[in-house]
């Protein structure tokens, strides 16, 4: 029994000798094959005694496990050193630059678009949309800006060439207005729309470009009036600077089609260099608004004894100027790399 | 309407600070657009005399003056200035001052080692005037006590304000203290009633045109001469609030006329009776008749244009502006005044038509006081005779005044309905009646009123409220939430996100969103068209922005060039807008366009130009987002001209193209003085925003897929992208057709891969199904030219 008490040791010193599967695998045949040294010891259980039979063979079963767990082992720690081995040698500088990927950015007035659209939803106000040519009928008269009269030239119109219809000429809509009249045909009051778009006028300098966006409000109803105008110009603006606490102060203007009719000036300080709003005792003017004056409502099929309405307008391109910090509006237009770069918005921004 | 303190202090009594009357201007609706208060510019200015005059010992061009002040104070002052003198007193400027040209903080300096305590200012450091050599002189006899800003003819500060065109009556001084005093601001100093005395009978000869047009055009025309004038300089009065106003001084007449006008908002034309030849008659112009304006300008009139003529020219064109020929000089004795009242409309067609623009203009466009006329005239005449001595003819009136404008009903419920809130009664009737409209009668529920000759825009019911409002003020108006209400589905909203959520969908394939212009230059928008009418402007503001562009490829052509000017290799930009053809038609396109290289050079990615496949990609993306099936979309060639005829397509759905895509045309690139490739895209979208497809119902179970590869070879004409679609439609079992090959094996022929799976949502497919199939897509391949490769 001597002979069985150095077996495993033997075989243990030699799998641990082992330093490749080669050599693991030729031992494992060595040991456990048809002539292996433990085969041999099986081979002479036959012709053992059952009682010596029964004891010897359950110790050399158990050497056999043993041996097999040592293999097994050392095949895996010997597996694994190959495995670091090779993924040493596989060795990618991960610090080198990521394959490029780039995204383009958003327009701002896109992104401010998109807040004014959702400020305005939350009231129950619906889209309505008109196109970018129009005619002097549905820009002017319909508004109350009868031919001649003053505040027709104050709108530097751009004049197309297209035959005049019974419209009058075609021009390039001054401002959103004329989508006011288009829906107020097309639908029956009580009604709130508001509209988003490009208008034109010829002027260009710092603060005027030819082609500028502006927002129009306008809510018909049997009791609206310039409570609501005031309520609803306060919501908004704190709303679209996501300020709490904002000022507003509503001077008396002139709109052929609002009476009475306001600017809209908003209170703002000026820190570390930017306009911050909601503070402070300075005025900025951002919009104007006023009562739908009875003649744009009949133009629009509205019973004016019944009732009345509320409109309001502000240019977008400014609001966005004032909310981004963005100076020079021309650059809107221009949009130039750095500009993009700066401005823009992420396209996942929501 | 620019005027000074004291100006508007001649018509209305008042406690109030220049401050508090600009700020009341402001709620008001007379907007206060710039403000000078003497008091604040000039807090650390005053007046001092030179007491001496001596060389600076360091620099030949400076003196060392010692000034001295009201309270006897001395300083020394370094000064460059040519003009001083001992006696000379002028504006001293004290350390802390802010110096009004360049809004500069003054310091106390030493000059060429000798300490100034302050700085002798030039009319040009004061924004007086251009003039910068030499300092202000205010005269020897000008007390030193006075105010700075008096004594530099700010006389209590300049109001500007700016009148909106529905106030003609408040482009005058008398106007805007009337407001003033009905919104509270101290009591309006009626003016005295003048009548003249006439000293001969009216000695001219004026035919006057009475017929309807002429009557319509100009209701009442009043005359007089004066005689025996001196037109010499104007009191210096009257010189000093012209200067407040922004006005130049003429000569004594023209200036009492002109500081009349702005003072009273009565317009006048002057005639220098010397210089007419012969009888006047006022008549409308003939057509083409030859008027040359005060300035020289030689202006072609219309027939629907009044002037006043004498036998040999054309004198003035009524209201809006007279003619240099029968001007005033310092020579004039006897003069022939008129005061008329003309119609706003035909005097705003004469301005606009002519481009003319004058005060007068302004004023009968917006409206004058149609009772004004004859006592404005007299007026005048009092002035005249009163600084230029002479002796006035009797007036001369043609016409009469119009009728005056309907009276006016405010009912109480209305006011109460747009003010949202208890206005009070009896107030609502004080502020009408403090603006001079005459209550005719009244009870607890309506006013009606009288409106006053001046008050042309008041008309309507609305426009009492709105004076009430304004003078009680927007801020006492309580502020009244607005309910929500609930919408249904708001389709065009709905669309215009789809539209922004293809611009970040394009954004994440890297294309930046840009906004251009909506017009573009001619020329090259002539390349764009098609042989699609363009829709030009007739009053461009260029000539490089003066055409509808009809596409918005070449707007982002010219973002791009910028781009790349500033150093980019490669530019990839998109915009979504309304292109215009035709007889006005707009439609809404989204294109893409990138140029140059494909991406950064970098050390992964061989450094390649964008090709075709970019955009297309592109364009395939966002028709996926807009549900189109590509298995649906065919191409169709060629392309719109502008691209490269045999590197560019057109996508058709059904039997409309909707989209191009491709390579620019070289020509384009030459035009546009564009180095790189370009390479872009056009979707138009409008009739895919509703194309939302169904989606395809769900099975879980998965039966297993047949692959089946091909290979073809196929005439090199052949368009494979329409091959590989048809093979798409060839069956229901087909499921999806990769293309994992295609290069071309010589000049004439393609060889085409296609990798097609066949499959079945309910059963697994029988390879006997299987080859069904396949001979179907040889057979296929087959009819449109192509042949199975054998291996």
């Amino acid at each position: 029994m001597q002979e069985l008490g150095t077996l495993l040791a033997a075989c243990l010193s030699e799998i641990a000798r082992c330093d490749s599967l080669k050599r693991v695998e030729t031992l494992r045949n060595a040991i456990l094959g048809k002539n292996g040294k433990i085969t041999q010891v099986i081979e002479k259980l036959r012709e053992m005694e059952p009682d010596q039979r029964r004891r010897v063979g359950s110790e050399i079963n158990s050497i056999k496990d043993n041996v097999i767990k040592a293999l097994d082992q050392r095949r895996c720690e010997l597996e694994s050193a190959e495995i670091s081995e090779r993924l040493v040698s596989e060795f990618v500088d991960a610090s080198r630059p990521a394959r490029p990927r780039s995204f383009g950015k958003i327009h701002p007035l896109t992104k401010v678009s998109e807040e004014i659209a959702d400020i305005m939803s939350s009231y129950g106000f619906v889209l309505a949309d008109g196109e970018d040519i129009e005619t002097e009928y549905f820009n002017f008269t319909a508004l109350n800006m009868p031919e001649h009269h003053p505040a027709r030239a104050m709108h530097d119109t751009f004049y197309l060439q297209i035959a005049a219809g019974e419209c009058g000429r075609r021009l390039l809509r001054t401002h959103t207005s004329p989508i006011q009249i288009h829906a107020m045909l097309a639908n029956t009051p009580p009604y709130r729309f508001f509209s988003i778009g490009r208008v034109y006028r010829n002027d260009c300098d710092a603060t005027h470009t030819p082609m500028f966006n502006q927002v129009e409000g306008l809510m018909v109803d049997e009791k609206v009036g310039f409570g609501h105008l005031k309520w609803l110009m306060t919501d908004f603006l704190k709303k679209f600077f996501g300020v709490k606490h904002l000022s507003l102060r509503l001077r008396p203007s002139f709109f052929p089609f609002t009476e009475p009719s306001a600017e809209v000036d908003v209170n703002y300080d000026i820190v570390n260099g930017k306009m911050v709003f909601g503070t402070g005792d300075r005025w900025l003017e951002v919009a104007g608004c006023g009562v739908v004056h009875p003649n744009v409502l009949r133009n629009g099929n509205v019973d004016t004894l019944r009732y009345q309405g509320i409109a309001f307008a502000f240019g977008i391109d400014r609001l966005t100027s004032l909310k981004y910090g963005i100076s020079d509006l021309r650059e809107y237009f221009e949009s130039n790399e750095r500009w993009r770069n700066t401005y823009g918005f992420c396209h996942v921004t929501v | 309407m620019r005027f000074s303190f004291n100006w508007l202090r001649r018509h209305l009594v008042t406690s109030f600070s220049l401050r508090q009357v600009a700020d009341r201007l402001t709620a008001i609706g007379l907007e206060v657009e710039n403000l000078q208060d003497p008091a604040e510019i000039f807090k650390k200015f005053k007046l001092v005399r030179i007491d001496s005059v001596e060389k600076h010992p360091n620099a030949d061009t400076l003196n060392v003056c010692i000034v001295r002040d009201d309270d006897g104070a001395t300083m020394r002052i370094v000064c460059g200035a040519k003009n001083v003198r001992v006696g000379l007193k002028s504006v001293l400027a004290m350390p802390g001052a802010v110096v009004p040209a360049s809004g500069e903080v003054l310091k106390r300096s030493k000059i060429r080692g000798i300490e100034s305590e302050g700085m002798m200012c030039s009319p040009a450091e004061l924004a007086l005037s251009a003039e910068k050599n030499g300092i202000v002189d205010v005269g020897d006899d000008v007390d030193l006590s006075t105010p700075v800003g008096d004594a530099l003819g700010y006389d209590g500060g300049i109001i500007d304000v700016s009148v909106t065109p529905n106030r003609g009556d408040c482009l005058s001084v008398k106007g805007i203290a009337r407001d003033l005093a009905a919104s509270g601001v101290g009591s309006f100093i009626e003016a005295k009633k003048i009548v003249v005395d006439s000293a001969f009978k009216f000695p001219l000869k004026i035919d006057c045109d009475r017929s309807e047009a002429c009557e319509q055009y100009a209701p009442v025309l009043a005359f007089r001469v004066i005689r025996n004038i001196r037109n010499g300089e104007s009191p210096e009065w009257v010189r000093s609030l012209l200067q407040s106003a922004g006005m130049k001084s003429i000569s004594a007449v023209v200036d009492l006329a002109n500081w009349f006008m702005l003072d009273s908002g009565r317009p006048l034309h002057i005639y220098d009776l010397g210089k007419i030849n012969g009888g006047l008659s006022v008549r409308f112009a003939k057509n083409q008749e030859k008027f040359v304006d005060l300035k020289g300008a030689t202006h072609e009139l219309r027939d629907d244009m009044l002037v006043c003529a004498d036998s040999r020219s054309t004198l003035c064109l009524m209201g809006v502006m007279g003619s240099a020929e029968a001007a005033c000089d310092e020579n004039t004795t006897d003069i022939l005044l008129e005061s008329a009242l003309f119609d706003p409309v035909f005097v705003s067609k004469t301005g606009s038509f002519l481009n003319l623009i004058s005060d007068s203009r302004s004023m009968f466009e917006r409206g004058v006081d149609r009772s004004f006329c004859v006592p404005g005239l007299e007026t005048i005449t009092r002035l005249i005779l009163d600084h230029c001595g002479g002796e006035a003819s009797a007036v001369m009136v043609v016409g009469d005044e119009p009728e005056p404008k309907p009276s006016v009903t405010l009912r109480r419920e209305k006011l109460l309905a747009v003010g949202c809130g208890e206005v009070d009664w009896n107030m609502a009737k004080a502020i009408l009646a403090n603006l001079g409209l005459i209550e005719i009668s009244s009870d607890e529920d309506k006013i009606t009123c009288a409106v006053p000759s001046w008050r042309s825009d008041i008309a309507l019911e609305e426009d009492l409220i709105e004076e009430i409002l304004r003078i009680v003020g927007y801020d006492q108006i309580p502020s009244q939430r607005i309910e929500n209400v609930a919408v249904g589905t708001d389709k065009i909203l709905s669309e215009k996100k789809l539209v922004t959520a293809a611009m970040r969908l394009l954004a994440s394939c890297g294309l930046s969103e840009v906004v251009t212009y909506s017009f573009m230059n001619g020329e090259h928008a002539e390349v764009f068209s098609e042989d699609n009418a363009l829709i030009n402007l007739i009053n461009p503001i260029s000539v490089d922005l003066d055409v509808l562009r009809p596409s918005l490829i070449p707007n982002l052509l010219l973002t791009a060039k910028r781009s790349l000017n500033y150093g980019r290799s490669g530019v990839e930009i998109c915009e979504s807008g309304n292109v215009f053809q035709g007889d006005g038609k707009q439609e809404l396109h989204i294109s893409g366009l990138r140029a140059g290289l494909a991406h950064e050079r970098n050390w992964l990615q061989k450094t390649r130009s964008v090709d075709v496949f970019d955009v297309k990609s592109d364009l395939l993306a966002l028709l996926e987002y807009f549900g189109v099936k590509s298995k649906n979309v065919l191409m169709e060639f060629p392309a719109p001209s502008y691209y490269h005829p045999s590197r560019s397509g057109a996508l058709v759905l059904g039997r409309r193209k909707f989209g191009y895509f491709g390579e620019l045309h070289p020509k384009i690139n030459k035009i546009f003085g564009m180095g790189e490739k370009v390479v872009c895209f056009e979707l138009l979208c409008s009739s895919l925003l509703y194309s939302k497809s169904a989606r395809n119902s769900y099975a879980s179970k998965v039966f297993p897929k047949i692959n089946r590869d091909f290979s073809f070879v196929f005439d090199a004409k052949v368009a494979i992208g329409n091959v590989v679609a048809a093979v798409y439609k060839l069956d229901q079992r087909i499921s999806n057709v990769d293309v994992f090959d295609c290069y071309s094996v010589s000049e004439l022929q393609n060889s085409l891969g296609i990798a097609v799976v066949l499959e079945v949502a309910d059963r697994t497919l029988t390879e006997d199904e299987a080859a069904e199939v396949s001979d179907k897509i040889i057979a296929h391949v087959a009819s449109v030219g192509g042949e199975l490769r054998t291996k």
